[in-house]
């Protein structure tokens, strides 16, 4: 009996370590990008998505802290609907959420902590996340975001000259499109003459690259620039 | 001579009450659908964006002026003939019913080259209403809604087209349904020589349209070899400028085979009207 106490209090010390590190190194993680006030940038976005066919589109990316976002194209742009500012909103709330450290693995020659962040209630959308931090450099080099709505998205980050600031050169988005279905009643092209082979496969992940230029970073934005016209 | 008949012919169209009520209709069911579209056109595009946009975002001005015009041309294409048929299907039958046939053709003119000219001035006509309705979708519907990149939804999947090149696949996707419409136009002319009542050709071209739209539309296979002769799978071929890539083998057969039509309709009126006996 006393063997059995022991263990699960050692277990119970160890996971509560486990959470202090994970903890620690998400605060160095979230003072880095805590440390830029705001930023514009040009983005290159290329989407590469099942049932979608679009040409790459040139836009600006605005942010500010702590939640102010747009992108200005003169096309229409493709983004994910999570997972460019969720981490950073997400992070910021520490009292919303408990990170584990899960293990580590090495990306690109980087060894990276693998933490674990649970929802502290259970009414949020989102239901889990997974983030590969590089605690030498305190940057995030891929993170897996799940939620009720949208299913898993995979986000992999490649670093360039804002390395300093936690600003990516490269985001990669994986999205999971295996909801995306087209209204038939309108789809349908009755003098279509050649037929769409059902049999193809179809692809179930669709990916949106982000090409990152141009950054400005603690220049001051205006707040007009969030407006959405 | 062939020309002033062309003109004569024109001036008849010109002085008819209901060809001005094609013109009439596409200006008003044009300013329903923009307006409908400037008060709630996000929802109407959100029935087809929505299982996509639970995943992504779509981010600039999906409905602008190129969006606009390419729904209001597909919602009307369908009801176009109908206002084309009502003036030329009684080009031919309503000058027998009237009994100015016999003194039309008292003028130093061939009866070949007297058909033509209606076949001509039901073409200018066509051409009028195809250029409204290009005007009142295009133009205005830029006007209204400012300029961006077109989502085109085909059967398999979304197509985005940067709004630069846009312009040309719409002065491309206009010809095609110009040369539907002239299809239409040829069908009821040839119809108004077997006839001398001017409601027939009209009626009768209506119901070849949704007869061969059934025929069509029927996923039968004893259908399959004669569907992609019919002039009304081809009457949609506009669409074809607005897929990537563009889908050029198609579109040159839909042109081919909506000219062969023409050329045979026209042919078939020739023969008939030269037969057609004016005295009784």
């Amino acid at each position: 009996m006393r063997l059995i106490l022991t263990s699960i209090i050692v277990l119970l010390a160890l996971h509560s370590i486990k959470a202090q590190d994970a903890q620690k190194t998400i605060d160095a993680l979230t003072s880095k990008m805590n440390s830029v006030n705001d930023y514009s940038v040009n983005v290159i976005i290329k989407a590469d998505i099942p049932m979608l066919k679009v040409l790459p589109v040139n836009a600006t990316i605005y942010f500010k802290q702590k939640d102010k976002f747009n992108i200005v194209s003169k096309g229409i742009a493709i983004m994910p609907k999570q997972g460019f500012t969720d981490i950073t909103k997400l992070l910021s709330k520490k009292e919303s959420y408990t990170a584990l450290a899960t293990g580590n693995e090495t990306i690109m020659n980087s060894l990276t902590e693998i933490i674990t962040i649970l929802p502290s209630g259970d009414t949020s959308d989102f239901i889990l996340a997974k983030l590969w931090i590089d605690s030498k450099e305190n940057i995030l080099l891929k993170s897996q975001i799940t939620s009720r709505t949208n299913g898993t998205m995979n986000i992999d980050y490649a670093y360039g000259a804002q390395k300093k600031y936690g600003l990516p050169d490269k985001v990669v988005f994986t999205v999971d499109v295996k909801k995306f279905k087209i209204p038939k009643g309108v789809a349908t092209d009755i003098n279509r003459t050649t037929t769409v082979d059902a049999n193809k496969p179809v692809s179930k992940v669709g990916k949106i690259y982000l090409q990152f230029s141009n950054y400005l970073v603690n220049k001051g934005l205006s707040d007009n620039v969030f407006r959405k016209r | 001579m062939l020309l002033r008949s062309v003109y004569n012919e024109f001036v008849k169209i010109a002085a008819k009450p209901r060809s001005y009520l094609g013109l009439g209709s596409i200006i008003v069911l044009v300013g329903i659908i923009l307006f409908a579209l400037k008060a709630d056109g996000l929802s109407f595009i959100s029935f087809v964006t929505a299982s996509f946009e639970q995943t992504l975002v779509f981010e600039g001005n999906i409905l602008n002026g190129n969006l606009v015009a390419f729904i209001i041309l597909q919602m009307l294409i369908i009801h176009i003939p109908l206002l084309v048929a009502l003036v030329t299907g009684d080009l031919v039958s309503g000058e027998a019913a009237m009994g100015t046939i016999r003194m039309l053709l008292t003028k130093p003119i061939s009866r070949t080259k007297l058909l033509l000219s209606k076949f001509i001035a039901g073409g200018v006509y066509t051409l009028m209403i195809t250029l409204l309705l290009g005007f009142m979708a295009v133009v205005v519907g830029k006007l209204m809604f400012g300029s961006g990149d077109l989502i085109v939804l085909n059967s398999d999947g979304l197509v985005i087209l940067q709004q630069d090149d846009i312009n040309w696949r719409y002065a491309g996707g206009f010809t095609v349904a110009f040369l539907a419409l002239l299809t239409v136009s040829s069908i009821s002319i040839c119809l108004s020589c077997f006839t001398d009542n001017s409601i027939g050709p009209i009626v009768a071209t209506m119901a070849i349209i949704i007869l061969f739209t059934i025929i069509g539309t029927l996923d039968v296979k004893i259908f399959d070899n004669i569907r992609p002769y019919l002039f009304t799978t081809h009457m949609a071929s506009w669409r074809s400028f607005f897929e990537d890539p563009l889908p050029k083998d198609q579109i040159v057969k839909s042109v081919v085979i909506l000219l062969a039509h023409n050329i045979l309709l026209v042919t078939i009126s020739i023969i008939q009207f030269n037969k057609k006996d004016i005295t009784s």
